[in-house]
């Protein structure tokens, strides 16, 4: 699937640019312009001699019916291929229908109009001369469809950010297979990932929802099902929270239950993610400093009503929300203002804290996988400016960890808080006690390290270090257990090849005595419009996943299943030394 | 764009067998195409033309059919089991087959004489129909005749030495 299409809205699209090809065309030929009748053509296919009153419905059935299948095909194969204005794109489109049109539909329609069953053809027959109005008239009604669906076939995914709840699919009860149950043990994680963000984009109007575009509200049982056969003893996967928490103390559970209760019984054992890059419309964004508290309710409340589930990740990639919503200015709040990065990365971590404590007041033995996005900033030259910003950059994102982690700031950072006046806050983390049961996810991909450039713009630098030394300074800083939370790779060709990469270098630092307890492929399908970072809802299909959203496996899907059972019975991945010693 | 159009198009899946299923789907799918065929009368006109009898129209038919779903399945890969746009990407190529086969090869073959009137029209709708009923046909034809994940990421190819995919022994 090159693209989330929605059917609804294409369809809506054809009728719509049909309707208002006839419309103009229509008032042309009543007008006396002896142009191209289309409708007037299919219609009396069927009722060569009848009145209008019975070829006009009939055309006008078949031309809407073309008119959908071709809005469709735009919706597939064209749509948000050129960054254009939506109606241009259209128009640009239908020069392809137009030419069909005119080199062979319309010459077969004469032939089918004929009285004969069968004709010897002449030059006549195969290319019969067209008038020039004629001509004009296709090529006007062909520019007026592409004008319409292209006006109306925009944001194929997402919805609009109201607070209404929407449902999950009531999936149909089918049969398990590969049920291995929810290990307890301490062997090592072998992890896949529901992607599941949904911030807001369009000033807060729009909201993106990964899980309702790779359609895991319809497909979740199958996809727990295929992350069976791979052997996946975890998943990262998170209740849609702007959908589940209604308000305060509002939740929706039902939208959450049923997918819970088979990961209880069928497994695999659920990493649950709580908050992933936006909060539900009634909150705002993360300049609100109420997140902390209803987030917190939240978390104790699902903690309470699930208690069986034993890993958590509060906020995923905290550094990463701050960063797209204040600086970028891409998601949420979409500011690009450094006191408004500072803002949600504090109302993170409160959020993040008050999660945590709230989780542990109803189970006190879970375990918090704080993923955070790897990220390394490399000076492209010995200018004083260039390397400043680097060096700065590669301080600011561990802010949030060590916010999390009450680990001491640089100066250069402490004196961006004071600068906020935020120092009070800061030091106020520096005394807390971290939850024994914390670990350290690191996530890794390919745009993670990053060359500061001459006019001190961050570029994508593609691997550079890798995972390990990235990781590796990490857990310098704070010594944690780890995990490798997050990797994929845009080019599914060369997915296996990445996969396997990143296995080495979560080898190395476990060799070098890093206490690494899992690993994750992320996500388990198909992501969409990752490669603009969300920012506009095209619902371009990233092939990243172990599977296509046909649910089919892609060749990573196999390697990471030969990955799983090569390791997984060998001694030191079947009982996990890390990650005994945390459960313990 | 290459890799992109690949991943989701024309590379088929590990375990896809796009060419077995095709040609299922497409003899499949020639059922429907057949009753459209001959209600419009279009048949007869055809075996006239091309001086044979029904029957041995019919068989070249359903030969040429399978042929078509294989190269169908192949050809869009990946793409091909998307249940929700498979009619279309199938009656797509329904038309280009009617473009291509009924428009342009069969008045080459039968020295310039064509389908005309109702039975040119049932050519047309029957192609359609039989595209749209591959690609509807494809995607469920397909599930059972994957290969199973256990066996294929068995192969050396996914396993380890994936990590030196580019690189040569030294």
């Amino acid at each position: 699937m090159i693209r989330v299409v929605a059917l609804r809205k294409a369809a809506v699209a054809g009728v719509a640019g049909a309707a208002a090809w006839e419309a103009v065309l229509r008032s042309l030929i009543l007008a006396g312009v002896p142009t191209f009748d289309i409708v007037k053509s299919l219609g009396t296919l069927v009722f060569p001699q009848g009145p209008a009153s019975a070829w006009w419905p009939t055309g006008m059935a078949a031309h809407v019916l073309v008119g959908i299948c071709w809005a469709v095909f735009y919706a597939y194969f064209f749509w948000s291929r050129f960054d254009w204005r939506p109606p241009l794109q259209g128009l640009v489109f239908a020069a392809l229908p137009a030419v069909l049109a005119l080199a062979i539909v319309s010459p077969q329609l004469g032939l089918m109009q004929l009285d004969a069953d069968e004709v010897q053809l002449t030059r006549d027959l195969i290319m019969p001369p067209l008038s020039a109005l004629e001509i004009g008239g296709l090529v006007l009604g062909h520019a007026i469809f592409g004008l319409v669906v292209g006006a109306i076939y925009v944001r194929p995914v997402g919805y609009r950010n109201e607070p209404v709840g929407k449902r999950l699919a009531k999936v149909r009860e089918r049969p398990r297979k590969a049920a291995n149950g929810r290990p307890q043990g301490a062997g090592f994680i072998f992890a896949a990932g529901i992607e599941c963000s949904y911030p807001t984009i369009e000033q807060g109007k729009w909201r993106r929802d990964e899980m309702d575009e790779m359609r895991h509200y319809q497909w979740w049982q199958r996809d727990f099902e295929l992350a069976r056969e791979i052997g996946i003893t975890h998943l990262r996967c998170g209740p849609p929270l702007h959908l589940v928490l209604g308000g305060p103390g509002r939740f929706q559970w039902d939208l959450v239950d049923e997918p819970m209760a088979e990961l209880e019984q069928f497994g695999p054992e659920p990493i649950v993610d709580l908050c992933h890059f936006g909060v539900p419309e009634w909150l705002g964004d993360f300049q609100n400093p109420e997140i902390a508290k209803a987030l917190g309710e939240y978390a104790g409340a699902f903690a309470e009503r699930y208690p069986w589930v034993r890993f958590y990740t509060p906020i995923n990639e905290m550094y990463v929300t701050a960063r797209m919503s204040t600086l970028d200015g891409l998601w949420n709040e979409q500011r690009k203002d450094e006191s408004a990065f500072v803002t949600a990365a504090l109302n993170l971590v409160a959020a993040n804290v008050a999660m945590t404590e709230a989780i542990l007041a109803k189970r006190p033995d879970a375990v918090f996988i704080q993923s955070e996005s790897s990220e390394f900033y490399q000076a492209c030259c010995p200018e004083p400016s260039i390397e400043e910003r680097a060096a700065f950059e590669n301080e600011r994102r561990f802010l949030p960890l060590d916010l999390l982690f009450g680990h001491e700031v640089g100066d250069e950072m402490l004196g961006y808080l004071q600068q906020h006046g935020r120092e009070a806050e800061y030091r106020r983390y520096l005394s807390r006690e971290v939850p024994k049961r914390t670990v350290l996810g690191v996530d890794y991909y390919q745009w993670n390290e990053k060359l500061v450039d001459r006019d001190g713009q961050p570029r994508n630098l593609g691997e550079l270090f890798g995972w390990s030394v990235i990781a590796g300074q990490y857990w310098r800083r704070y010594r944690r257990p780890m995990m490798h939370t997050e990797t994929n790779f845009g080019n599914a060709a060369e997915a296996a090849r990445w996969l396997w990469r990143q296995w080495h270098n979560v080898q190395l630092l476990r060799t070098e005595g890093v206490p690494l307890i899992g690993f994750t492929w992320y996500s388990l399908t198909d992501q969409t419009d990752w490669e603009i970072g969300l920012r506009r809802p095209d619902g371009t299909v990233d092939p990243v996943g172990l599977f296509d959203l046909n649910r089919d496996p892609r060749p990573v899907a196999l390697s990471y299943k030969h990955l799983i059972d090569l390791h997984r019975d060998q001694p030191e991945y079947r009982e996990c030394p890390a990650l005994k010693e945390l459960l313990n | 764009m290459a890799s992109f159009l690949a991943a989701h198009g024309y590379d088929p899946g590990p375990t896809q067998r796009p060419l077995l299923t095709g040609a299922i789907s497409g003899v499949l799918a020639t059922v429907p195409a057949i009753l459209v065929l001959h209600l419009f009368g279009s048949l007869e006109v055809e075996a006239r033309i091309l001086g044979t009898s029904i029957g041995a129209t019919l068989a070249a038919g359903w030969l040429l059919m399978a042929v078509a779903g294989a190269v169908y399945a192949r050809l869009f890969g990946r793409a091909a089991n998307n249940r929700s746009g498979g009619w279309l990407f199938g009656a797509a190529f329904g038309f280009a087959v009617w473009a291509a086969g009924a428009v342009l090869v069969l008045p080459l073959v039968s020295g310039g004489r064509a389908p005309a009137g109702e039975a040119a029209l049932g050519v047309f709708v029957s192609l359609v129909l039989w595209g749209a009923a591959l690609g509807i046909l494809v995607p469920f034809i397909h599930r059972p005749l994957h290969a199973s994940l256990e066996e294929v990421s068995k192969r050396a190819d996914v396993g380890p030495t994936a990590a030196a995919a580019n690189g040569r022994r030294t």
